[in-house]
C-alpha cells in the first residue's frame, strides 16, 4: 500500500487504561414489562386478531386462527423468559430437562403415544416454577418437531405442553411431591385434555368450521390413544415424579437455582 | 453441510415463503387453486427428497385422502345431488367432492411441512428465533446439542445397567421400569455436569448486558431478488383472494369454476408462486450438470 | 509487572473445617508457562477457579488475586470475562451449543459484538487452529480430542491475557492428549500467551514449562524451573505423592539419586543413561506357560458390526483370556477394543463367531446369571452406575439383588468399604465424590455382585498418578483371590506395568499379543517413555523401576558404583 498512508501514532497522554468497573451502580427504571406485554396479548391482540378472522375471513377459517392464537399465547412467555432473570445454571437445567422428554418420546416410541412430554413439564414445574415448566413443556414440542417434523399442530402441543407445566408449578408445593392420588388425577387430566384439544384442532382443520358430529367421531375415534396419554402421563408421573424431584432439588439447594420467581 | 439451491436463500425469505404457500392452501377451498397448491407440494417435495422417497411417502397419503374423501359425506349431510341413502342420512356427491378438497388441502400441507423440514435446517430456524429472542435461540440451540449428547449417554447407561443384570426379565412393565431407571440416572449425571456448561457459559461472559446474536447467514442479491418477486407474488394473489376471486362453495350444489381474466391472473400468479421452489431447484440442478460436463 | 499475582490467598469452603488453599503467594510473568500439579484435592482446581472471577466458588477468601496490578473483584465484567480464558477438564460438558460455529461465536455473542465482527474474529481463530473444515459441522460429531480443541478455540476467540487450563488432557486419549499439549505450546511460543496449567499427566508438559508449582496439601510447596523441581523434590519431601506422576526420565535420575542436570524428556533422558556402562545389556523373559489354564473367556472368529450397513467392528477376532490373569488390551481409538468388552460382558453379540465364557456358550447363560458370581464390568464412566441418593443405598441395591438379607447386607456391604478403604464415604451422595472415589465406589458395586471375571473400560482415566497405584493395588489383590481381570487401556505405562499380557488392537483384531515385556519392547512407536529412553543401552526393560534396576547394576561409565 502507499507508504504515505502509514504513519507513526500519537504518543499516550492518557493514564493508563483501567480495567476497573465504573458504570457500576446506574440507576434502573423499574418497568414491569412482563405483565404489561402479557396483558397486552391477552386483552389486545388475540382479542384483534378473533375479530379480523370473524370479519375478515367470514367466519369460516378457524384454522389459521387458532394457530395465530396459540402462537400468541405463548408470547407473553417467552418474552418474560427473554427478560426474566435465568441465568447460566436456569437455562442448562431446562435445557437439560427438554432433551430428555423429547429423548423419552424417541426411547418409548415402539408404544405409540406413550411419552413422557407431560410428565417431565409437569414435574419441571412443580420443582422449578412456572416460568421452568412452561419453557419446558413448549420447548419440547418445538425440539422434537425439529427432529420428527414441524406441523400445523406445532403451536398447539406448544401451548398445550406449556401450559400443562405452567400449571403445575401455579399449583405445587414447590418442590414438595404431591402425593400419589393427585399425581393420577393430574395425569388422567392431563392425557385427556391434550387428546381433547388437539381433537378440536383436527375438526377445525377439517372443516374449517366447528362440527359437533365429526368432533364425537374425532374423539371416540382417538379414546385409544386418549387412554393411552392418560396412562402414560400417569405411569410418568408415578415413576419419574420422586427421582426428578429429589435431583432437582439437591440441585437447588447445591448451587441455589430457580429460587427467585 | 452447506446448502443448496432453494435452501440456500435467507431463512426469513424461507420462512415467509412457506408461511405464504401455508396459508393459502389452508385458507383456500377453491379446486383449482387447492390443486395448484396440491401439485406444488408434492413435485417440490419430489426434488427435494427424491422420486424414490416421494412414492414411498404417496402410499400413505393416498389411502388417507381416499378414506376422508369417503368419510365426509357421514358428517355432512348438505348438497343437492343425492347419490344415495345411507342410514336414512342422504349421501351426496357434493359432501363428496368436499372431502376430496379437503383431504387435497390436508395432504398439500403435510407436503409442505415436509418440504419445510427439508429446507428449514435446526440452523435457520434458531436464527429466525435469534433475531426476535435471543435467549430463547440460544436455549434451542443448547437443547439441540443436549439430545444427541443424551441419547448417546443413555445408550452407554442401559449397556452398564444390563451388565450389572439388573432387570432382565422380558415382561412389559421390567421393560418401561429399567427404562425409567435409566432415564433417571440420565437425568441425575446430565444435572451434575450441566453445572460445568453453566460455568463455561460463564466464563464466557454469559449473561453480560447487550448479548447478540450472531448471523451466520447473510442477505445476498438472490435474496433482495427473491423477496421481490415472491411479495409482488404473494401480494397479487392474497388481494385477488380476498377480492372475492378465491372463494368457492359446494353446497348445496357445486358452484361454477370462475373463468374471468382475474381469476385467471389468480391461478398464474399462485401457480408461479408454488412452483417458484421447484424451478430454482431444477435450474440449479441443471446448471451443475452443465458445468460439470464443461470440465 | 507480574500480569498475575496471588498475595496471602487463603480460602476455606463453607462448612468446611480446614482451608482449601493456606496463604498462597504467587506470581506469574507475561508470556510464562507455568504448571501447576500436586495430588488430587490439594486444591489446585479451587486455586485456579479463584483466578476467575465468574467461577469463584463460594466460601470464605481472604488474601489478593491480582490481575495487572488490579484485584479481580474489582476488574469490570467484560475484562474478566475475556482476559482470563479459562478452559475445563471434561470436553463434553463445556459445549454449550449444538453447533460448531456457534460454539465459537458464544464468547463474542456475550460480549455484544456485532455479526461482522464475529464473521473476521472466528475465521482468523478457524485458520490458526487449522479447524476451519468443522465449522459447519454438529459439536457432537466430534471427538474427544476435536472437542477440547474447539473449547481452546472457542476461549481463544475471545482474545484472553491468560489462558488457565484445568486438566484439559485428562479425558483425552495419548494422540489427542499430545496434539492438545502440541497447541498449547504454539499458543505460548507464537503467541506469547500466558499459560497457567494444571496436569497430573507431566510426561510431555514437563519439559515445555517455564517454571513448576507444586503443591501440598492447601500449600504452595515450591515453585521452580522444571529442572531443579525434579532435583528439589525428592531431596525435600521424598514421601510426595506427585514424585510418581513425574516424567519418566525425571523419574528414572531421581531413583538413581543421580545429580547433575535433570532430564526432562526422553531424548534428555536418553543421553542421561549414556552415563551408565551396559554390561548387563538388558533382561530375559519367559513366556508364562498357559496350556494348562483355564480358559475365562474365548473367542472365535467373532465378527461384530453395530448397524446393518456400517462396516465390522470385529473383523475375525481370536482372542483367549486365561482365568487368573490379568489381560490389558491396547490399540488406537476406534479399534474395536471397548466394542470387544461389550461382546465379553454380553451386552452386544456377535453376528458370527463363538464366544464361550468358561467353557460355556454365552447363550447358555440364561436370564441373569452371567452377571451373578461371574461377570462383572467396570464401564469408563463409573458415574454411570449409581442410581441412589447416598453411596450405601447403591450399594444396597446390589446385595439386595444378589438375595442377601438385611444383616448379610450390612456385613459385606462393610466387609467390601473397609477392604476399598471407602467406609467414610457410604452416606456420601455418589456424585459428591472426587473421580478416584467414584472408582472405587464403582468397584464396590461391582465386587458385591462376586465376579469371578472383571472387564474394566479405560479405569486410569481421568486420575493421578497415586490413584493409578491404589488402583493397581486393588487389581492386585483381586487377582490374588483367583480373579480373572481384562482391563482395555490407552495407559501403556499402567499396562507394562501391571498386565500379565498385552494385546494390541488393530482393524478388528488382535495383532500381538504377549507378556508387556516382549510387547513394549519390540514396539517401536506405540510404547513407554521408559522404552524409547532405555532403546538401544539395554534391551527389555520397559518400566522406569526396570531401567533403574539396570543402571543400578552395571554403575556409572566413570563413577565408582
Amino acid at each position: 500500500m502507499d507508504k504515505r498512508l502509514i504513519t507513526i501514532s500519537q504518543p499516550i497522554t492518557q493514564a493508563e487504561p483501567s480495567h476497573t468497573d465504573k458504570d457500576k451502580s446506574k440507576p434502573k427504571k423499574n418497568i414491569p414489562w412482563r405483565t404489561i406485554i402479557t396483558l397486552a396479548v391477552y386483552l389486545v391482540v388475540i382479542p384483534i386478531v378473533i375479530f379480523i378472522g370473524v370479519k375478515l375471513f367470514a367466519d369460516r377459517k378457524y384454522n389459521i386462527i387458532s394457530i395465530a392464537i396459540a402462537l400468541l399465547a405463548c408470547i407473553p412467555f417467552f418474552i418474560g423468559f427473554e427478560k426474566g432473570k435465568a441465568g447460566a445454571r436456569e437455562l442448562v437445567v431446562i435445557a437439560v430437562l427438554t432433551a430428555i422428554s423429547v429423548l423419552g418420546r424417541l426411547i418409548f416410541a415402539p408404544i405409540p403415544g406413550f411419552k413422557p412430554v407431560t410428565a417431565i413439564a409437569i414435574i419441571t414445574g412443580i420443582a422449578c416454577g412456572m416460568q421452568a415448566g412452561f419453557m419446558t413443556g413448549a420447548l419440547s414440542a418445538i425440539v422434537s418437531n425439529i427432529f420428527y417434523g414441524q406441523g400445523p399442530w406445532t403451536p398447539f402441543q406448544m401451548f398445550v405442553w406449556g401450559f400443562i407445566g405452567l400449571l403445575a408449578g401455579l399449583i405445587s408445593l414447590r418442590g414438595k411431591r404431591p402425593n400419589w392420588i393427585l399425581l393420577i388425577i393430574i395425569g388422567i387430566i392431563g392425557g385427556v385434555l391434550f387428546s381433547m384439544l388437539m381433537d378440536i384442532w383436527t375438526v377445525i382443520n377439517m372443516d374449517g368450521t366447528w362440527n359437533w358430529s365429526r368432533y364425537v367421531v374425532a374423539i371416540t375415534s382417538s379414546l385409544p390413544f386418549m387412554a393411552v396419554y392418560a396412562i402414560s402421563n400417569v405411569v410418568f408421573l408415578l415413576l419419574l415424579t420422586k427421582p426428578f424431584l429429589e435431583k432437582l432439588n439437591r440441585l437447588k439447594t447445591k448451587y441455589g437455582i430457580f429460587d427467585q420467581a | 453441510m452447506r446448502d443448496k439451491a432453494f435452501a440456500s436463500y435467507h431463512p426469513i425469505i424461507l420462512f415467509v415463503y412457506f408461511t405464504v404457500t401455508v396459508f393459502i392452501t389452508m385458507f383456500t377451498m377453491h379446486p383449482v387453486l387447492l390443486g395448484i397448491s396440491f401439485v406444488g407440494s408434492i413435485v417440490f417435495c419430489g426434488t427435494l427428497i427424491g422420486v424414490k422417497e416421494l412414492f414411498k411417502s404417496l402410499a400413505y397419503s393416498v389411502p388417507i385422502l381416499i378414506i376422508i374423501a369417503l368419510t365426509n359425506p357421514l358428517f355432512s349431510h348438505n348438497g343437492e345431488t343425492i347419490l344415495f341413502f345411507l342410514n336414512d342420512n342422504p349421501v351426496t356427491a357434493e359432501a363428496i367432492c368436499y372431502g376430496v378438497a379437503i383431504a387435497v388441502m390436508i395432504i398439500s400441507m403435510y407436503y409442505w411441512f415436509k418440504c419445510y423440514h427439508a429446507v428449514m435446517t435446526s440452523d435457520k430456524f434458531v436464527f429466525l428465533f435469534g433475531r426476535f429472542l435471543p435467549k430463547l435461540a440460544l436455549l434451542l440451540s443448547m437443547t439441540l446439542g443436549f439430545v444427541p449428547k443424551l441419547k448417546k449417554r443413555y445408550r452407554e447407561i442401559n449397556e452398564a445397567q444390563k451388565a450389572m443384570g439388573i432387570y432382565t426379565s422380558k415382561s412389559y412393565v421390567d421393560r418401561i421400569r429399567s427404562k425409567v431407571r435409566v432415564m433417571s440416572i440420565l437425568l441425575t449425571w446430565s444435572l451434575e455436569n450441566s453445572v460445568d456448561t453453566a460455568d463455561s457459559m460463564r466464563a464466557r461472559g454469559y449473561g453480560l448486558k447487550g448479548r447478540s446474536s450472531y448471523a451466520i447467514y447473510r442477505w445476498h442479491r438472490q435474496d433482495t431478488v427473491m423477496a421481490c418477486i415472491a411479495f409482488a407474488l404473494s401480494a397479487g394473489v392474497i388481494w385477488l383472494m380476498f377480492s372475492g376471486y378465491g372463494d368457492y362453495n359446494f353446497y348445496p350444489t357445486l358452484a361454477k369454476i370462475d373463468v374471468s381474466a382475474l381469476a385467471f391472473t389468480l391461478y398464474a400468479g399462485l401457480f408461479i408462486l408454488m412452483f417458484l421452489s421447484t424451478v430454482i431447484e431444477i435450474k440449479e440442478n441443471l446448471l451443475w450438470r452443465y458445468l460439470r460436463s464443461k470440465i | 509487572m507480574a500480569i498475575l499475582t496471588l498475595e496471602n490467598l487463603t480460602f476455606t469452603y463453607p462448612n468446611a473445617i480446614t482451608c482449601a488453599l493456606d496463604n498462597i503467594n504467587l506470581s506469574i510473568e507475561r508470556g510464562e508457562f507455568v504448571v501447576l500439579c500436586g495430588e488430587s484435592g490439594c486444591g489446585k482446581s479451587t486455586l485456579l477457579r479463584l483466578l476467575k472471577k465468574q467461577l469463584q466458588p463460594k466460601g470464605n477468601k481472604s488474601g489478593k488475586v491480582l490481575y495487572d496490578g488490579v484485584e479481580i473483584e474489582n476488574l469490570d465484567e467484560r475484562t474478566s470475562v475475556t482476559a482470563i480464558g479459562f478452559v475445563m477438564q471434561n470436553p463434553d460438558n463445556q459445549i454449550v451449543t449444538d453447533k460448531v460455529w456457534h460454539e465459537l461465536a458464544f464468547g463474542l455473542e456475550s460480549l455484544g459484538e456485532d455479526s461482522d465482527e464475529i464473521r473476521r474474529r472466528v475465521a482468523e481463530i478457524s485458520g490458526f487452529f487449522g479447524i476451519g473444515d468443522w465449522y459447519h459441522k454438529k459439536t457432537c460429531e466430534l471427538s474427544g480430542g476435536q472437542k477440547q480443541l474447539l473449547n481452546l478455540a472457542s476461549i481463544m476467540v475471545m482474545q484472553p491475557q491468560i489462558l488457565v487450563l484445568d486438566e484439559p488432557t485428562s479425558q483425552l486419549d495419548p494422540i489427542a492428549a499430545s496434539d492438545f499439549i502440541a497447541t498449547l505450546r504454539k499458543i505460548n511460543e507464537e503467541l506469547g500467551m500466558t499459560i497457567v496449567l494444571v496436569e497430573h499427566r507431566l510426561e510431555e508438559v514437563f519439559p515445555l514449562a517455564h517454571k513448576v508449582a507444586v503443591m501440598n496439601k492447601a500449600n504452595v510447596l515450591m515453585v521452580d524451573t522444571p529442572k531443579n523441581i525434579g532435583k528439589r523434590l525428592l531431596q525435600e519431601d521424598s514421601g510426595h505423592k506427585m514424585l510418581l506422576g513425574l516424567p519418566s526420565a525425571v523419574r528414572i535420575y531421581q531413583s538413581l539419586k543421580a545429580d547433575g542436570e535433570c532430564p526432562l524428556s526422553v531424548r534428555e533422558g536418553r543421553e542421561f543413561l549414556q552415563g551408565y556402562k551396559n554390561t548387563y545389556p538388558g533382561f530375559d523373559v519367559q513366556d508364562e506357560d498357559y496350556s494348562n489354564r483355564k480358559k475365562a473367556i474365548e473367542i472365535s472368529e467373532g465378527f461384530f458390526r453395530y448397524e446393518r450397513d456400517t462396516p465390522d467392528v470385529l473383523n475375525g477376532l481370536n482372542l483367549t483370556v486365561y482365568e487368573n490373569e490379568i489381560l490389558c488390551i491396547l490399540g488406537g481409538n476406534g479399534a474395536g477394543k471397548t466394542t470387544t468388552l461389550k461382546i465379553m460382558s454380553g451386552t452386544r453379540r456377535l453376528y458370527r463367531g463363538k464366544l464361550r465364557i468358561w467353557d460355556k456358550k454365552i447363550k447358555e447363560y440364561s436370564g441373569n446369571s452371567l452377571y451373578r458370581r461371574n461377570i462383572s464390568c467396570l464401564p469408563q464412566n463409573p458415574q454411570i452406575l449409581f442410581v441412589k441418593n447416598t453411596l450405601k443405598d447403591d450399594l444396597m441395591e446390589v446385595t439386595k439383588l444378589m438375595g442377601y438379607d438385611k444383616a448379610q447386607s450390612q456385613q459385606k456391604i462393610q466387609a467390601i468399604a473397609k477392604e476399598l478403604e471407602i467406609e467414610h464415604l457410604l452416606d456420601s451422595h455418589p456424585f459428591d465424590l472426587s473421580g478416584g472415589e467414584q472408582q472405587k465406589s464403582a468397584f464396590a458395586k461391582l465386587l458385591l455382585t462376586e465376579p469371578k471375571i472383571i472387564l474394566l473400560d479405560e479405569p486410569t482415566k481421568g486420575i493421578d498418578a497415586y490413584s493409578k497405584k491404589i488402583l493397581a493395588d486393588i487389581l492386585y489383590r483381586l487377582k490374588a483371590q483367583g480373579m480373572t481381570i481384562v482391563i482395555v487401556t490407552h495407559d501403556v505405562e499402567f499396562a507394562a506395568e501391571h498386565a500379565d499380557r498385552c494385546g494390541m488392537f488393530f482393524d478388528g483384531q488382535i495383532v500381538s499379543l504377549c507378556n508387556p515385556v516382549d510387547f513394549f519392547s519390540s514396539n517401536n512407536y506405540y510404547t513407554t517413555a521408559a522404552s524409547r529412553i532405555s532403546r538401544g543401552q539395554y534391551k527389555n526393560a520397559v518400566t522406569v523401576d526396570m531401567v533403574v534396576q539396570l543402571c543400578e547394576k552395571n554403575g556409572r561409565v566413570n563413577g565408582n558404583g
